[in-house]
């Protein structure tokens, strides 16, 4: 089954997540071994300082000192720190900050025993490290009490690095996913780049040779296919311009032998003349077909520009149009000049047939005029028909694309393959032809070729 | 109808003569009718080797010869060289093939003009007319006209060079002398096609490429830098030097 993300988006969330759980796993042993460590060293600390402190308060127990409760506050002052001194039950507390009860249960047990007791706890919302010690020689035990704000606020900080660290971890892996996808996927896209372009009728689109193994059998198949299909087609257009060339001959002697009847033919009798004259009409039909399949075969052959030459594309449409008997003064809209590189007889042609193509099958001309495009030039054919439906724009452009033989209607003198002609010498020129909706009804037939500055 | 009938008999009064060359018989054959039905007095030669026989023969010269390129024994395009070597007689070349390079040979052997197959007498009738109006004097002014170190006589459709003549076809002289009659002003390529060949805009424009450079080598001291016959960059051409009439 097809996933329904594409393999951009699937790639980059995986090496979002692999990158996600590594720099997790690093993070979180980053904070246990950091954070281990720390309360160590920092209960370290403090048990040693609690230790020097209660010797003190030892000494001044042994002397039974009055000052006890001084000392006591000092003490607590100078460490930041509630101490406290359990004797006989009773709470003995240097400085306010704490009250003893408050402090958990098992700890107070454990000190109350009189054993060396450690504790963390959070009191007030402050962190504290309590650490109780037996007073040596006296049944009293040594508390205190010690806030770790600092090391609190270096965990909290440690927390959102390795928070922040992890996220932008991920991140990193999401781009650097999407950077690999498209670096594999480059000689994917190269692939649909020159398929298109084969399907679009560039048969000589080759794919690069590449000696990347994953990639070299597909390219190869691809290769060879599209070769075999460029064989072939030239095989039949080679065909077709053989066939139309052997024709030339005996339609010359035809078309002569016919000029001569056709002459004589007022002194024939009436059915005669008229077997004559349906002679003539398809011989007429029949030349104009080779013509066309040879012009036809030609344009495939014939790659050479040198026949190309710079050319006002104005002037040349007025010159089509003034031997045309369908376009008339009124339809003519000739008011830019761009200048093509073009051949200009097959211009010319392409033209002319765009015309007939109005007169046959557009119900008429209606305008044809000569634009500027973006960096192109643009003729367009406006006619009066019914248009072109949507799915026979491309159709029409296609040889011997017409109706059914009963269809056509054989004094007009078409033979199927006009427009073929119009694709096939406007793609000569590296332009495009194509046929869409006039607005307000009819066809309007474009031919765009690229605009030069002479 | 009309003035189709009064060409025919114009020209049948000059009873222009037509060697037709052409190998295929039953083509040679409906070309004469026709031919002879537009007014034309045709002979008829099978090979390259007749053709060139009844040229050197010289008892009757033909007006206009009509080569097939494609001849049995010695081609076309030897045949139109061998023509050429003996003088300017005007050539059209009937050709079944339309590739560039084709074309071009057939030009640079010497052909005036060519026409592709199927073609039918009108149209040969119709090219067969735009070469003879060049041949047959260019009409209008007798004066000299001096393009550099030429001198253009329209008259007697020659071209002299310190006296001396520079042998040009017909052709080539009227492509000469409607560049030099514009004096210096450019002549577009479709004016030359339509004063020269009598082409409407769609003339092709190999007819005229290949006639420049022809007319280049014969006239042109150094044909690389041409300085009589100078290009105008996608216009056209104009005499160069001091053209004066």
């Amino acid at each position: 089954m097809m996933s329904r993300f594409p393999l951009r988006a699937r790639v980059m969330a995986w090496f979002s997540l692999v990158s996600l759980i590594v720099s997790g796993a690093l993070a979180f042993a980053t904070w246990q071994l950091a954070t281990g460590y720390m309360i160590d060293q920092r209960e370290r600390s403090a048990v040693a300082q609690a230790a020097g402190n209660a010797r003190l308060v030892e000494a001044a127990l042994r002397n039974d000192s009055p000052a006890l409760r001084e000392l006591l506050t000092g003490l607590a002052a100078g460490t930041e720190s509630a101490v406290l001194l359990v004797d006989d039950g009773d709470w003995i507390s240097g400085g306010t900050l704490v009250d003893p009860r408050r402090l958990p249960s098992a700890f107070l047990d454990m000190v109350q025993r009189g054993e060396f007791a450690r504790q963390r706890t959070v009191l007030d919302g402050v962190p504290v490290l309590a650490v109780g010690l037996p007073v040596r020689g006296q049944a009293a035990t040594y508390v205190e009490v010690s806030p770790m704000r600092e090391l609190d606020r270096t965990f909290r900080f440690l927390s959102w690095t390795l928070v922040l660290g992890t996220l932008a971890s991920g991140l990193a892996g999401a781009l650097l996913g999407r950077w690999a996808a498209q670096h594999a996927l480059r000689p994917l896209r190269r692939f649909t780049d020159t398929a298109a372009k084969a399907a679009g009728g560039d048969l000589g689109a080759r794919l690069p040779t590449t000696r990347d193994p994953d990639l070299e059998s597909l390219a190869t198949a691809f290769n060879d296919t599209t070769e075999r299909l460029q064989h072939r087609v030239a095989r039949d257009i080679r065909f077709a311009g053989d066939v139309s060339h052997e024709l030339r001959s005996p339609l010359t002697t035809m078309l002569n032998a016919m000029s001569v009847l056709q002459r004589r033919s007022a002194d024939l009798p009436a059915e005669t003349r008229q077997a004559i004259e349906l002679l003539a009409t398809d011989l007429r039909r029949f030349r104009r077909m080779v013509d066309d399949l040879l012009e036809m075969s030609r344009g495939d052959q014939d790659t050479d520009r040198s026949t190309f030459e710079l050319v006002d594309l104005a002037g040349l449409v007025r010159a089509v149009a003034d031997q045309h008997a369908c376009a008339s003064a009124d339809t003519l809209q000739l008011t830019a000049h761009p200048w093509v590189l073009a051949d200009r007889r097959r211009l010319e042609r392409a033209v002319t047939n765009l015309l007939d193509n109005a007169t046959r099958h557009g119900q008429g001309l209606v305008r044809l005029a000569v634009l500027h495009g973006a960096d192109h030039a643009r003729i367009e054919v406006d006619d009066a028909g019914p248009g072109v439906a949507a799915d026979d724009r491309q159709h029409v452009f296609e040889r011997f694309a017409r109706g059914s033989p009963a269809e056509r209607d054989p004094a007009d003198g078409g033979v199927g393959l006009g427009l073929a002609l119009v694709a096939e010498h406007v793609r000569h020129h590296d332009g495009r032809a194509w046929v869409e909706d006039r607005p307000g009804g009819g066809a309007r037939f474009v031919i765009e070729l690229p605009e030069v500055t002479p | 109808m009309g003035t189709r009938a009064a060409k025919v008999l114009y020209y049948a009064e000059m009873t222009t003569t037509l060697l037709l060359v052409e190998d295929d018989t039953r083509i040679r054959s409906a070309l004469r009718l026709a031919l002879a039905d537009e007014g034309y007095r045709v002979t008829e030669a099978a090979t390259g080797e007749q053709a060139l026989e009844l040229i050197a023969d010289g008892t009757s010269l033909p007006d206009v010869v009509l080569l097939d390129l494609m001849l049995p024994g010695i081609d076309g395009l030897e045949v139109c060289s061998r023509i050429r070597e003996h003088g300017d007689l005007p050539i059209i070349m009937v050709t079944a093939r339309t590739q560039s390079h084709e074309v071009i040979a057939g030009l640079e052997a010497g052909a005036d003009d060519y026409v592709t197959k199927p073609v039918d007498a009108g149209e040969l009738a119709a090219r067969i007319r735009a070469l003879l109006r060049r041949v047959r004097g260019s009409g209008g002014q007798d004066l000299a006209i001096e393009v550099g170190d030429l001198t253009v006589l329209p008259g007697e459709s020659r071209v002299l060079r310190a006296g001396a003549e520079v042998p040009l076809t017909k052709t080539e002289f009227r492509l000469l002398y409607t560049l030099a009659v514009a004096d210096g002003a450019v002549v577009t390529r479709e004016q030359l096609l339509e004063r020269v060949w009598d082409y409407d805009y769609f003339g092709d424009t190999r007819l005229l490429d290949v006639h420049i450079r022809r007319l280049r080598r014969k006239v042109e001291r150094d044909p690389g830098q041409p300085e009589l016959v100078v290009t105008v960059r996608g216009v056209g051409y104009r005499v160069g030097g001091s053209a004066r009439p």
